[in-house]
């Protein structure tokens, strides 16, 4: 009896000392990731991907591989796809061609927050979508898929993984980046021309008003993350500079300055705002639903949406009228061309940690999904495989010059993100606050466009000096 | 370690003395004690710890850490939305001392017999066991225009022309948030305060009821008295409460249009901007502010109900007073 005590109690201590010690184990392994980092930037040239093992990306054939036998673990955040079915579609797609590999997928609902702490945890699976993560990190998580020059011949939109030269990530679709509309309330209003300037954009929506029963522009103000779509077009689609978004923005003085010709981030955001102050947007702003929304563009109750292309087919199957949703360019002109912005989505990258085999299962999988699973076309998404085809909704954006923002110059990978972080405005981040504010200007008259421009000016400057980024432009 | 030595003292072999009932005891004791103790330190005090270091550095979640010093203490006090948002704060305030009221209130009603008590009790209660999250989208669709809201004051007569947007409109949206985490917790508060008031000695009543005390006077001469502590600890649970209230802006309005209490600012701060560093700090400073309201309060509530009780006890003095003149 005593002796079954003592176990049970010795049983119990170390127990809990084994839960102490899972935290003392957890700091010398960071640090030691710290180290390693810090050499590997230091290291010179890059040498090129692929083992005996695990090839490159470019170097492997799908079809030499069809016996491979390993499991891995995909997790992402197509919990909509998860739910209809489609992932698993998939997987039984590629497990017609690959027997041997088990594909456990997760999908995880709040992704950008959760993948980034599973990500700290280490223990997360093989594939995964890169979340926000600083691009010198990339190498301490992902394994180098192929060098971007191997790479970017075959493939578009590759620069976002990008550092030192070396890929980490593929994004599993592209989005052209535009507005949706309603062709059936463009029509009732009497509007047969796309608008391509803002002043236009803003005049059409207010013929809608008059009269249709529609929303003009809904804002999705509520969902947040929504309203970040806006950030996407202050690059080149408002001033047709595809070097300006990775590269000259953090170096700009004045980024919302008021060019005066009707381009430019200002005047972006402008039509958001005369749009609130004009009654232009939905009634009460702060209950949207962003489910719902979905359907009202559908059935013509609401006219148009500003978001990027990967939205589409979501609208579409929402509700019954599919053929009445529309995308068109978002309507800027630059010197008389108006350009489009496209590119990558999420990007699949691999866990530098799982073991060989698991590697190249996952990379197999990988270069399946990109190249034979046709999700990224059947999401309505730009063709990520040069060639390949696009559907038919970019059919209004043939008269524009579809551009890719330029990847950031060497060594600057991580001014964007450093500078995102430091003026709190978060471009393309998650910064929904700030354009949210905007509307909240623009409805109660608290502040005008100026003063917002005005504090985000100084945000961004202000932050410029903490880094200590030098001004160019 | 420490049974070792122990052992050594009293000059007994361990075998010995771990079989003795000296020995028995200390074991039992610490066995009992290292397991919590344990947990309670590798689950509370060492990510505090942490937290209290982080607050030094400037770090993202990933990444290198720099050392800043006190850099982004002064950064808390110095940006206008940190203590901005904490001004929000006055509205949960306000809505606490509401809250505890009605609970008071209902409480006193349904610790006497009351028809159908069981029913009320069971139904104010049963919001605090919905899930916060729950609560808060079942809000927005409340409050949303021409929703469950709008609907049910129309049928009393409204127009919906002349009602506020709940949520958009600036000067109430705060208000009909703090609505909603009444309706939660006064619940709770309700049965914390029935519990106290059940162990209020009902003779007490019956002799009040004698000398002619009326129903308000028992509430203030017996039960007030009498349930004093937890009427403190409730007050301070929904001071601190208030303070670091998220969960209604945070799901029904995304701390947007001026709903942006402390903690979502926080949040955003710590998980949209990265900047763990100083989100750390503004928790730190949060838990000094808390004390510091924490500390008040005691020093008010000795105040107003001071253990002697000058005005309450001549009160009862004198009633006992009349009782024996009779």
């Amino acid at each position: 009896m005593k002796k079954k005590k003592l176990l049970a109690l010795l049983l119990a201590l170390t127990c809990t000392l084994s839960l102490a010690a899972c935290d003392s184990k957890e700091a010398p392994a960071s640090s030691d990731k710290a180290v390693v980092s810090s050499t590997d930037s230091k290291g010179s040239e890059p040498v090129t991907v692929g083992t005996d093992a695990v090839p490159s990306y470019t170097e492997l054939n799908l079809d030499d591989y069809k016996d491979t036998k390993a499991s891995i673990k995909f997790i992402h955040h197509k919990t909509d796809r998860a739910a209809d079915g489609t992932m698993d579609k998939m997987v039984a797609e590629f497990n017609k061609e690959f027997p041997g590999i088990t594909v456990t997928m997760e999908a995880i609902t709040d992704y950008a927050e959760d993948s980034l702490l599973r990500l700290n945890a280490g223990d997360w699976g093989d594939v995964m979508f890169i979340p926000a993560v600083d691009k010198s990190e990339l190498q301490n998580y992902f394994m180098p898929l192929d060098t971007f020059d191997k790479l970017s011949e075959v493939l578009n939109f590759v620069d976002s993984g990008k550092f030192d030269g070396l890929c980490y990530g593929i994004p599993y679709m592209a989005n052209a980046q535009g507005v949706l509309y309603n062709k059936a309330v463009f029509k009732a209003a009497g509007i047969d021309k796309l608008p391509t300037t803002p002043t236009e954009f803003l005049a059409d929506l207010k013929v809608i008003k008059e009269k249709t029963d529609a929303i003009p522009l809904y804002t999705n103000y509520a969902a947040g993350w929504t309203m970040g779509a806006w950030d996407a077009y202050i690059g080149s689609v408002s001033n047709g500079d595809d070097t300006f978004m990775n590269q000259k923005f953090v170096h700009t003085k004045n980024p919302f300055d008021d060019p005066g010709d009707d381009t430019g981030a200002y005047n972006l955001y402008r039509i958001l705002y005369e749009a609130s102050k004009d009654g232009l947007i939905e009634d009460d702003y702060t209950t949207t639903d962003w489910e719902g929304s979905k359907g009202m563009l559908n059935r013509g109750e609401i006219a148009t949406m500003v978001l990027g292309s990967w939205a589409y087919a979501q609208m579409q199957e929402a509700d019954s009228h599919p053929e009445d949703v529309g995308y068109m360019p978002f309507p800027i002109t630059v010197n008389g061309t108006q350009y489009a912005l496209a590119g990558g989505d999420y990007n699949y990258a691999i866990n530098v940690k799982s073991s060989d085999e698991n590697k190249l299962a996952s990379l197999i999988f990988v270069k399946w999904m990109t190249e034979r699973s046709n999700w990224c076309y059947n999401e309505g998404g730009y063709t990520v495989v040069k060639g390949g085809k696009n559907p038919d909704m970019y059919s209004a954006f043939d008269g524009c010059e579809v551009l890719s923002d330029q990847p950031a110059l060497d060594g600057e990978e991580t001014l964007l993100n450093d500078m995102n972080n430091e003026s709190e405005l978060s471009f393309n981040a998650g910064g929904n606050s700030k354009v949210q504010r905007i509307i909240e200007a623009g409805v109660t008259g608290s502040e005008t466009l100026d003063d917002i421009f005005d504090d985000w000016t100084k945000a961004w400057n202000d932050a410029q000096t903490e880094l200590g980024i030098e001004v160019k432009y | 370690m420490q049974t070792k030595v122990k052992a050594k003292k009293k000059k007994r072999t361990f075998k010995e003395w771990i079989n003795s009932r000296d020995g028995q005891k200390v074991l039992v004791i610490t066995a009992f004690m290292a397991i919590p103790l344990l947990l309670l330190f590798v689950f509370t005090y060492l990510p505090f710890g942490k937290m209290v270091s982080f607050s030094f550095y400037d770090m993202k979640y990933v990444g290198a850490k720099k050392f800043v010093g006190l850099k982004n203490y002064i950064k808390v006090f110095t940006r206008d939305d940190c203590f901005k948002a904490l001004r929000l704060s006055l509205y949960y305030m306000l809505g606490s001392v509401v809250q505890l009221g009605i609970a008071l209130y209902f409480a006193t009603i349904l610790s006497f017999k009351t028809r159908g008590g069981a029913v009320f009790k069971g139904l104010m209660f049963f919001p605090y066991l919905i899930n916060g999250i729950a609560i808060g989208f079942i809000f927005k669709f409340f409050y949303t225009r021409g929703f469950v809201f709008d609907t049910v004051l129309s049928w009393c007569g409204f127009n919906l022309e002349n009602l506020p947007y709940w949520l958009k409109d600036q000067r109430i949206n705060n208000f009909s948030l703090v609505g909603t985490s009444v309706w939660r917790y006064f619940g709770q508060n309700m049965v914390l305060f029935i519990g106290a008031i059940m162990s209020v000695d009902s003779e007490l009543y019956e002799a009040a009821m004698l000398d002619g005390a009326g129903k308000f006077q028992q509430f203030r001469y017996i039960i007030l008295p009498s349930i004093k502590t937890i009427i403190l600890l409730n007050v301070i649970l929904s001071i601190s409460g208030s303070l670091s209230a998220f969960e209604p802006p945070y799901v029904i309005t995304s701390g947007a249009n001026g709903t942006g209490t402390y903690f979502v600012v926080m949040h955003e701060i710590a998980h949209t901007q990265q900047k763990v560093g100083l989100a750390s700090a503004m928790a730190i400073v949060l838990l000094v502010i808390i004390f510091i309201a924490t500390i008040i309060q005691r020093l008010l509530f000795k105040y107003v109900f001071t253990d002697g009780e000058p005005p309450v006890d001549s009160k009862a003095k004198r009633l006992a007073d009349k009782a024996s003149k009779f």
